[in-house]
Parts: C-alpha cells; structure tokens; sequence
C-alpha cells in the first residue's frame, strides 16, 4: 500500500513536471505567434503554423532527409573524432607532464582563434564537404581535451597510492581508476561538443559551400527570400539537435544504471 | 629477515622528522608503534613502503614488491564491487586459470564475515565492513610486510573489538612481518607483540616493550 502511494505520488510529480515543461514551450510559441500577427510578414516572421507547415513540405523531399543525414554525419563525425582523441590525448597529457607542456599551447592557440578563420583557412586546403567535419574536430578536441586532463588531475591520489603499494600495472590503474575518474568530465565534454559541434557544422557548412547540407539549404532559403523555410530549416535544427541531446544523456543514463552504485561514472 | 631502519634521516621544510634513527622490526611479529599524533609514525611507514623517500640513510629488508597496507581508510574503488576491488589487487600474469583467484577471495570473504557481500559496492556498506575489505586485501596480496596507520580509528569501540579479533584470527593463520601505527595505547597491546613508544619530532624511541 505505501508502496503504490509513493509510486503514484513519483508518477504524479513526473507528470506535473512534464505539463510544466509543455506550458512554458506554449508560452514562448504564443509569443512568437503574437508577434508574427503583429509584425503582419511572413517575410520578415513567419509564424510557427507557416514555419511547421514548411518543415512538412521539406519532409516531402527525399532530398531533405539526404541533407540532415549528411549533416549528422559530419557533426558526430567531428565530435566522435574529436572525443576519442580528447580522451586519449588528454589522458597522456594528464599523466605526462612535458606532453602536456608540448600541447598546451597548440590546444590553447586553437582555442583562441575565430571559428570564422578557421573555416576559411581550412576551406583553403581541403574538400568543401569535408571543412565541417575538420572544423567541428578543431573547435570541440579542445574541450574534451582540457575536460579529461583536468578529469586525470583530480582523481583521488589516495586510490593512486593503494594502486603503487600493491604493485597494480599501469594498464589496470588507467581502466580501473583513471577512466571512472575521468567518465563524468568526459561525459560532460561529449554534451559540450554536441552542442557545438551542431552550431560549428552548420556555419561551417554555409561558409565553405558544403553540400548536401543542412547549412547551404539555410543560405538559399536566406537569398531567396524564403524566410518561412529559413526558419523550417532553424526549426529542423533546434529538433535535431534537442533528440540528440536527449538521446546521449538516455544512453549515458542506462550506461550509469550498469556501473551500479557508482557516484562519479 | 628482519627489517633494519639505518641511520635515518628525513626532513619536511625545516621540520627534521627522523634524525639519526635506527630501529629493528622483528620478523612475523607485529610491533605496534604509539607516540603523539603528527610525531612522525606514519611517515616511517610511507618510508618503508616506498610512498616516500629518505633524505638520507637506509631501511633494508623489505621487498619493495611484497608490501600490504591497511590504511587508516579502506581506500576502495567505489564503481567496483568488493570482489573486483579484491580482484584489483591481483597481478593478471599471476592468474593460472580462469576463475582460480575468486576461491582465494571466496575463502577470504568468508573470513571476515563479508561472504554475503562480495557482489555490493563499497557505498552499500557499513564503514567497518569497508575496512574489513580493506583488510582481507591486505591478507590476500602476497605480502611479507604489512603495514597499518590507525586502522580502526575512524571506528566505533564495539566494531573495533570485532575488527581486532578478525584481524588476530587470520594473523594467526598467516603469520606476517606487521607495523602497526596508532595513538591508541588498548589497540596496540591488543594486537602487538612488540611496543615501541616514539617522542615528538624529531623522533627517538622512548621505550620498548615485548609483549609475548
């Protein structure tokens, strides 16, 4: 009985929490829709009814499909990349002090430069459909890479020293007390560059002529005028970039019920 | 063979920890050490573990690779279970057949009375049970020397009884070279066979006791 009173009361707060959410993404809708009415455009605001109703036009295009399945490819191509070398690298620099002193500065110097030079720099050297992906990888390594060096810094020095009393090899104390340590930096590095890599890929895109891409489909909306499909596109975007999102944090939250009662992965 | 502390010198900053000291620890017994907190007492074991260095002189008899350490908090991997974080502790290379280790860890969980437990994660666990872990880890790494920095402090007086009588038990049935540090006088005579009591920095034996 108390069991499925406080069942209940976990399912009810849930449900409560989810009508929150829905009532203010109403709100904001709402919002928008007055100020489309107001501005009386379609040209300069379309309205979210025009905007949905041109993201079901485009969705009758296989050519639509085509451009988001592309673009997917070079966000997660450019994050993958850019995670897996994060964590390796960033492993080594953490645990090798003149490492981290050769790549530091080449870390920091990608760090500081424009995302905009970038792209046109390596739009110079490289294939067109290739500069998102390379410029997606230039501008999310560095966030992993700090993440896990700083994920390698902070693990318990007291675990460390029970390691090199016992004589544990080196192997062992990286997969049984660095990675652990360093999961919830990495994890969170990953959730950074998703939503980087989303943004990066898509002014790389429009920048360096990449096609099929979401990104030039954005721009000839933008100089054809056709600004309901601009903000279509946009709309396709946010979505995208939301299920992702919603869909990483799923997968790390089932890898979490595997570790157990593990606080820190 | 015994381990012999030789001219010892170690110094933090300017604050001279061991001036001069020698010292012999009998082998297979277990000397306990008392003195005043912060006097030196753990140091000497980080120095005879390898985790520190001296700044001069020599402690000789001690298999760097043989060493266990009981410390004064059981230092668990807290996303492994208690049979992995006793798995931890095993050299890959030392592994005949598969599966051959868990009768050790087996025998040695039901030991210390954590038979039940040996698939929970240390955070399922009390604080004394965590020790107890922490002590059949000890036990189990083949070891000459173990160590121990005030391993029952942290815990309640009934607990420490059990944890003590636990520990005699399986000193008992494998008999290994012990340095047992604490501030507490009934701990030490409860377990030692040899007392020694240190002074304050820079240390110096006061006195020497032989038990039994």
């Amino acid at each position: 009985m108390k069991i499925s009173t406080f069942l209940e009361n976990k399912r009810n707060k849930a449900t409560k929490k989810i009508i929150g959410k829905i009532g203010v993404a109403l709100f904001w809708v709402l919002l928008w829709a007055l100020a489309a009415w107001w501005v009386d455009s379609p040209l300069v605001l379309p309205s979210p009814l025009t905007t949905l109703a041109g993201v079901i036009t485009l969705a009758g295009d296989f050519e639509f499909f085509v451009s988001i399945g592309i673009t997917l490819l070079r966000v997660f191509g450019g994050v993958f990349i850019s995670v897996l070398l994060g964590l390796l690298l960033g492993l080594a620099g953490g645990l090798n002090k003149p490492f981290y002193e050769i790549m530091n500065p080449f870390v920091s110097t990608i760090k500081s430069l424009p995302v905009v030079s970038v792209i046109i720099l390596i739009n110079l050297w490289i294939a067109s459909g290739l500069v998102p992906l390379v410029v997606t990888f230039l501008i999310c390594f560095p966030v992993t890479w700090t993440n896990v060096v700083q994920g390698v810094r902070t693990t318990d020095k007291k675990l460390l020293q029970m390691a090199k009393i016992y004589n544990v090899e080196q192997s062992r104390i990286i997969r049984d007390i660095y990675l652990p340590s360093i999961k919830p930096y990495a994890v969170s590095a990953l959730m950074n560059a998703i939503g980087l890599g989303w943004k990066v890929t898509v002014t790389a895109e429009v920048l360096a002529n990449a096609l099929p891409s979401i990104g030039m489909n954005l721009y000839y909306s933008k100089i054809y005028l056709e600004t309901d499909l601009l903000f279509s596109w946009t709309l396709v975007i946010v979505i995208c970039s939301l299920a992702i999102e919603k869909i990483t944090l799923y997968v790390i939250g089932n890898n979490r019920k595997g570790d157990g009662q593990c606080p820190l992965s | 063979m015994s381990i012999i502390i030789k001219e010892l010198y170690k110094k933090y900053g300017e604050v001279v920890i061991f001036e001069n000291f020698n010292l012999v620890f009998k082998k297979n017994k277990i000397t306990g050490i008392l003195g005043p907190s912060g006097s030196g007492k753990t140091t000497l074991l980080n120095l005879c573990s390898g985790l520190e260095q001296p700044d001069s002189g020599m402690i000789e008899g001690i298999n760097p690779q043989a060493i266990s350490y009981i410390f004064q908090e059981p230092r668990l991997l807290p996303w492994r279970t208690v049979r992995e974080n006793l798995r931890f502790v095993f050299k890959e290379k030392s592994i005949k057949k598969p599966g051959s280790h868990d009768l050790d860890i087996d025998a040695m969980l039901e030991l210390v009375g954590l038979a039940t437990v040996g698939d929970h994660y240390p955070q399922e666990l009390s604080g004394g049970m965590r020790q107890r872990v922490s002590i059949a880890r000890a036990f189990l790494y083949p070891s000459e020397l173990l160590l121990m920095d005030e391993p029952f402090s942290s815990l309640d007086c009934a607990l420490k009884n059990r944890l003590i009588e636990d520990f005699s038990k399986i000193w008992e049935q494998d008999k290994r070279t012990v340095i047992f540090v604490s501030h507490n006088e009934d701990e030490i005579r409860r377990l030692a066979q040899e007392v020694l009591t240190f002074s304050d920095k820079p240390v110096q034996l006061l006195k020497k006791e032989i038990l039994g």
